[in-house]
């Protein structure tokens, strides 16, 4: 057991700084062959555009640490987007006010997902399948597939368009959340159950957890930074629309299996989502300077993830591979421990 | 009875479905337009039969529309180079089963979640796609659409051929040993390996039957029209599991007929063409969708929960 955890801190630890050293490598490669790619201007707009991208991300990795999985977070950030647009324009709110109803049509959203696989067992993924396509499918009923919102004021522009104290406005907010969700997982007992919880729900609970209120907890943090998302997303563009936020859950999804994180729950840190993120935003910006087409990054990230994922398992694999050569009495002791 | 009961509520739902049809929008019973209603069904219901395999084994494939995508256009710019047809649907079939065994070999030879790896090569096909054709339809030459067939015939000859294969495969899934290796599968992968099934074998071969029927599927669909779209096949990986859940098959696997997804698929089949019918906007289809899912599997779930108790 001490060895397993030795060994584990070793490979979590050579993880991140392979992934650092990745991260290094895309930028040098992409500052060689884009001229205008290494510029302060051009690394603000890498972070600018990675913001919401950054924000999913972030509140992923507490879901994929409890071993559950979020489709929906995408199709959200599109829903929150064309409300909050439909709250300002056609209800007439105030910005501020129209943001506090997002976030909190953010959290009902969560609270969705979290009701349906906490209170009905059902298994996350066919859950936020489902709310995958009733979220998207709704943003667009609301808007008849047409109806964009543009035309917000100057001042809340600012916040997705404009420098403050020298960087992009919205950095701050993602930093906070960065730093906030950082401080949840690896700082607080509460944060510490999703690690609990995803490397053993049943242990977990006899341990005293209460798993069902933290996995809850989990869906409706991604609801409300969703919506929050949405209202940065909107500032940045200008404009909401109801394919807002098309194709954000695989990018947030391999941002969280690109870090470290394992894919079956357990196993995983914040830290390493962010160096994913920045790995895939380096990616896709540099792209463009090297002047490839768009779809060049959409497949590349795909394959990223598989690569991504099969590293993460094939030396365990092979390792089992080996210890059953030789040793091959290990695998009817496996099996009864599994059936104890 | 009780066996079927599952199955048998969604057919009460769909009889229903029509009876309100045909009070409301007698139009719906047109015989031509009800037709090609069918004729579109049948790749999605080849498909959903696949899909139906894939969930009952307890995985998924969410990759299935870009797989659909990717073999109509290979398949399209086959033909387009003059292959003959009795060449090119086998070609289909196995750009199909290729892609299928590559989503076969990651989940079932590496142990990867199938819903993480699928909707990698989800993105990957697609955007591959994009990249080498650009959205460019793919024009075909004459003799290609209904099989050169008169349009009353192709469209008999493909919702023939669509249920043929469900008929085969339920019978299959019912009564031969392979069909019989999904469902134990499915229902406790380490009980079936004692009994000597190989689940990581079964599962890749399933993953292929799936990436086979989706190139059999395009095929189907590329014969309907005198041009291949690019984009065809979007939501479709959607459109089937909506099928399959709503037809009965348990997401928790080990449990569906196909029977059940067929009746399902008849269900949201109508859907669109209802709300046409009804004056409600199309828009709301994709939402309707995702609550009928919803719907099903909360069903499912406090039906497991009240059989626990």
């Amino acid at each position: 057991m001490n060895t397993d955890k030795h060994g584990f801190k070793d490979i979590l630890l050579r993880h991140e700084t392979i992934l650092l050293f990745v991260v290094l490598l895309e930028w040098f490669y992409f500052n060689a062959v884009g001229p205008r790619f290494g510029s302060v201007d051009n690394t603000f707009d890498i972070a600018r555009h990675s913001v919401e991208i950054g924000l999913l991300a972030l509140v992923m990795t507490p879901i994929i640490l409890t071993g559950g999985i979020d489709l929906s977070v995408g199709s959200l950030l599109g829903l929150c987007a064309i409300l909050f647009g439909k709250l300002w324009r056609d209800a007439g709110l105030p910005i501020p006010v129209a943001a506090a109803c997002t976030v909190v049509i953010g959290a009902l959203a969560g609270g969705l997902n979290a009701a349906l696989i906490t209170r009905l067992r059902l298994p996350p993924l066919i859950v936020t399948l489902g709310t995958f396509s009733l979220f998207r499918g709704l943003a667009e009923a609301i808007t008849r597939g047409a109806d964009t919102f543009t035309n917000f004021p100057t001042a809340f522009l600012f916040l997705g368009q404009e420098r403050w104290l020298g960087i992009p406005a919205q950095a701050f907010i993602f930093i906070v959340v960065a730093v906030g969700v950082w401080l949840l997982v690896h700082r607080t007992t509460f944060g510490r159950s999703f690690r609990a919880i995803g490397f053993a729900p049943e242990g977990a609970r006899y341990a005293g957890i209460p798993v069902d209120r933290r996995v809850a907890f989990a869906y409706v943090l991604a609801g409300v930074v969703a919506a929050l998302a949405a209202i940065i997303y909107t500032a940045r563009l200008g404009q909401a629309k109801a394919d807002a936020g098309t194709g954000y859950e695989l990018f947030a999804i391999t941002a969280v299996v690109l870090g470290g994180t394992s894919i079956f729950g357990g196993v995983g840190s914040v830290h390493g989502t962010l160096l994913g993120v920045a790995a895939i935003a380096v990616l896709n910006n540099g792209l463009v300077h090297a002047r490839q087409p768009r779809e060049v990054a959409g497949m590349l990230t795909g394959l990223l993830l598989i690569l991504a994922l099969s590293s993460s398992v094939i030396p365990k694999l092979l390792a089992t591979l080996r210890g059953r050569r030789q040793n091959p009495k290990s695998k009817p002791n496996i099996q009864q421990t599994n059936t104890a | 009875m009780r066996k079927h009961f599952r199955e048998l509520s969604v057919a009460a739902a769909l009889a229903l479905a029509l009876i309100g049809l045909r009070i409301f929008a007698p139009a719906f019973f047109q015989p031509q337009p009800l037709l090609s209603l069918l004729t579109r069904e049948a790749p999605t219901l080849v498909v959903a039969c696949g899909m139906a395999l894939v969930i009952i084994s307890r995985q998924i494939d969410i990759s299935v529309g870009s797989q659909f995508a990717v073999c109509s256009v290979g398949a399209g710019l086959l033909a387009a180079a003059n292959w003959p047809l009795a060449l090119v649907l086998p070609a289909s079939v196995a750009i199909g089963a290729v892609m299928g065994a590559v989503n076969g070999a990651l989940v079932a030879g590496l142990r990867l979640p199938s819903i993480v790896v699928t909707l990698a090569t989800m993105v990957t096909w697609r955007e591959a796609l994009r990249w080498l054709r650009q959205g460019q339809f793919v024009n075909l030459p004459d003799g290609v659409q209904w099989f050169g067939l008169s349009q009353s015939a192709g469209q008999w000859t493909l919702i023939i051929t669509a249920l043929v294969l469900l008929t085969l495969l339920a019978l299959a899934t019912k009564h031969a040993a392979a069909g019989r290796f999904v469902y134990a599968l499915g229902s406790d992968a380490e009980a079936a390996r004692l009994a000597g099934i190989r689940p990581q074998l079964t599962t890749f071969c399933v993953f292929v039957f799936m990436g086979a029927l989706v190139g059999l599927a395009a095929m189907m669909n590329v014969a309907q029209s005198p041009q291949v779209d690019p984009k065809s096949g979007s939501g479709l990986e959607l459109k089937v599991i909506a099928a399959a859940v709503v037809g009965g098959v348990a997401v928790s696997g080990g449990r569906g007929k196909l029977w059940g997804v067929f009746v399902g698929l008849l269900l949201l089949a109508c859907i669109a063409p209802a709300l046409t019918h009804l004056h409600i906007e199309a828009y709301w289809e994709k939402a309707i969708q995702g609550a009928i899912i919803l719907l099903a599997v909360v069903a499912d779930g406090l039906r497991t929960r009240r059989q626990r108790s």
